[in-house]
């Protein structure tokens, strides 16, 4: 098995567009963060915090008055205040421009490392069969499954490593962005029933890459699914990263709905607990897990079915 | 001695088509074996039920007693084959798709890799990418990937497709000198007549997916000139006396007889039944050799 491993490996890290794609992850990564820290640069007035946030209260509290502003985003502005008078009240700065914040702001970029390790793990079973290699590949001592399961890994092995590119190209970023300190300040958010929470934000930013992590694992074991099935990377690239949007996007349009909380999408996104907002009222973590363990189990079940059943006829 | 290949009733239907029928065969050690049969006869599809990439829908396929179906890892460690067209890695060199197949098979060592690189003359292309290779290259490849674990049975797909005609008669003397030297089964599969007529011991001659005849090159070689003729005459007695000592088959409801001649001695025989005072009312050629059968089965385009 160790062999089979080594050699999906070979077959990743011996072509250029893995090594394309993991500079490609510095660069966004990178690039990204500059350009978030340029938009910042110079909005936040006086070098004391505690006057800043005094004066975004002020001008929160005057846009409350305003009888144009939109109804719904009330509730935003109404938390927002909250949030910055417990700053004041408890000492604690906001989080926005240190190296923490940067972090956290980085995370979302888990979306383009997900993408990118989809279009290398797309190609690994369904390049076989458009290469025609697949009949030198499984007319081996080695059980299909066995063949299957060392692309799976190799393929967990490569979306890891865009994840640990990711984590700490941001933080090499943010570190010469914001310093590396402020380590003590503790990440603030509103539960859903208003009271504010203090968290670790070590921990919390931690979390969140870990929780997106998830997300990308179920992303990539979807797309190696869709692979071995239709054979065809194309396919298996454009569908997954389309079910990806379109699943995210649709999601919190649905929830009303009884079995919402069942659909993959529901589930996917995990970093919401960490702010105590389920996708849907009552949802928990457990749930989640369990559903996504379902996914996960069904996603690579019938990938090894199908495979093993397989002829290989051209 | 015990065969090395031996496909016992191998059937392959997908919904009502029946690609492969009954197909029942064995090769023995030291033997070049060869497929012969117009594309689409099969023959790609009894390969590959032969290496297990397709799943038979009856019979068996055994390698060296180990079946491919029921025991597929011990069957399978003992064939080397190219299905198809050689594809390879072509992002990778020659050289590391060769320690690719090599990490997948027991006991080769990189000394081996080296010795199968010289033997199918790629040493100084080796470390180029695939990508490179014209198909001749790919070809030469193929073979050294399928040789590297030293197999008892040697499956070539249409092993000359891209080979200028040196390369084949080199590919040829190679085949023969494994079979005979190290006592390995050889089935090459063709759609060519001469190809395999230069290269294997024995034929099987398959069509619609159904064995037609299994016959040794020698043998074929040698009825090749022969054609069967049938005669009808008013006397079978003495005419059969009179054609001594011809191997003669006689019907006598029909009053006919048949022989195997040579072209050129047709009229001689007529001419001898009629002086033996004979009456021939009729003479009929018949196209039974092997090679009119395969020309009827190919229609003959393809025969070189």
């Amino acid at each position: 098995m160790f062999n089979l491993l080594l050699n999906e490996n070979m077959k990743i890290f011996r072509r250029t567009r893995s090594w394309l794609l993991i500079i490609g992850m510095i660069v966004v990564t990178f690039v990204t963060l500059l350009v978030v820290d340029n938009l910042t640069t110079g909005t936040q007035g006086s070098s004391d915090w505690r006057v800043n946030v005094q004066k975004q209260i002020e001008a929160d509290q005057a846009q409350m008055e305003n009888p144009n502003y939109p109804a719904h985003m009330m509730e935003g502005l109404h938390q927002q205040i909250a949030l910055n008078q417990y700053r004041l009240a408890h000492d604690v700065p906001p989080t926005d421009r240190t190296m923490w914040g940067y972090l956290l702001t980085a995370a979302k970029l888990m979306m383009v490392a997900t993408i990118f390790t989809v279009v290398a793990s797309a190609d690994s079973v369904a390049g076989e069969f458009s290469g025609g290699t697949i009949k030198l590949l499984l007319i081996r001592p080695y059980y299909r499954w066995q063949i299957l399961l060392a692309k799976y890994a190799s393929a967990v092995l490569f979306s890891l490593l865009l994840l640990l590119v990711t984590a700490v190209t941001a933080f090499i970023c943010s570190g010469m962005l914001a310093g590396f300190q402020d380590m003590s300040i503790p990440y603030l958010y509103l539960t859903s029933n208003g009271a504010i929470q203090e968290t670790n934000m070590v921990q919390h930013v931690v979390s969140t890459y870990g929780y997106q992590g998830v997300q990308m694992l179920m992303i990539v074991t979807m797309a190696f699914m869709i692979s071995t099935v239709f054979r065809s990377s194309a396919v298996a690239i454009a569908l997954s990263i389309g079910l990806m949007f379109i699943g995210t996007t649709v999601a919190p349009f649905i929830t009303s709905y009884r079995w919402a909380k069942y659909v993959l999408f529901e589930n996917i996104d995990l970093t919401g607990y960490l702010v105590g907002a389920p996708p849907i009222e009552g949802m928990t973590l457990s749930f989640s897990i369990a559903v996504l363990a379902v996914y996960y189990t069904i996603f690579l079940v019938s990938t090894l079915l199908v495979f093993q059943r397989r002829d290989i006829a051209n | 001695m015990t065969p090395i290949l031996q496909m016992n009733q191998v059937t392959k239907r997908i919904k009502n088509k029946t690609l492969v029928d009954g197909l029942t065969l064995s090769v023995q050690p030291g033997e070049v074996f060869g497929l012969l049969g117009p594309n689409g006869a099969g023959k790609t599809t009894a390969i590959r039920m032969m290496v297990g990439l397709m799943k038979m829908s009856e019979g068996d396929v055994l390698i060296e007693g180990a079946s491919i179906a029921t025991n597929f890892r011990e069957a399978i460690v003992k064939v080397g084959a190219i299905v198809e067209n050689p594809e390879m890695y072509k992002y990778l060199s020659g050289y590391r798709n060769l320690v690719h197949f090599a990490r997948m098979m027991p006991d080769v060592s990189e000394e081996r890799i080296r010795e199968v690189v010289k033997l199918v003359g790629l040493e100084h292309r080796i470390h180029d990418k695939v990508r490179t290779y014209s198909l001749g290259m790919r070809q030469r490849l193929g073979v050294a990937q399928a040789l590297l674990h030293r197999p008892r049975l040697l499956i070539l797909d249409e092993p000359t497709n891209g080979l200028d005609p040196a390369g084949i008669r080199e590919l040829r003397d190679y085949l023969r000198k494994l079979a005979r030297e190290e006592g390995i089964a050889v089935v090459v599969s063709s759609h060519l007549l001469a190809e395999v007529q230069l290269m294997c011991d024995r034929v099987a001659i398959i069509q619609h997916g159904k064995l037609i005849d299994v016959q040794s090159v020698h043998a074929f070689l040698e009825s090749r000139h022969l054609t069967q003729v049938e005669i009808e005459v008013d006397n079978i007695m003495s005419a059969v006396r009179l054609l001594e000592p011809a191997d003669v088959v006689t019907d006598p409801e029909s009053r006919t007889l048949k022989l195997q001649l040579e072209h050129e001695q047709i009229p001689a025989t007529i001419d001898r039944l009629v002086r033996g005072a004979v009456r021939v009312y009729g003479v009929t050629k018949q196209t039974r050799t092997l090679e009119d059968k395969f020309l009827e089965i190919t229609g003959g385009e393809s025969v070189v």
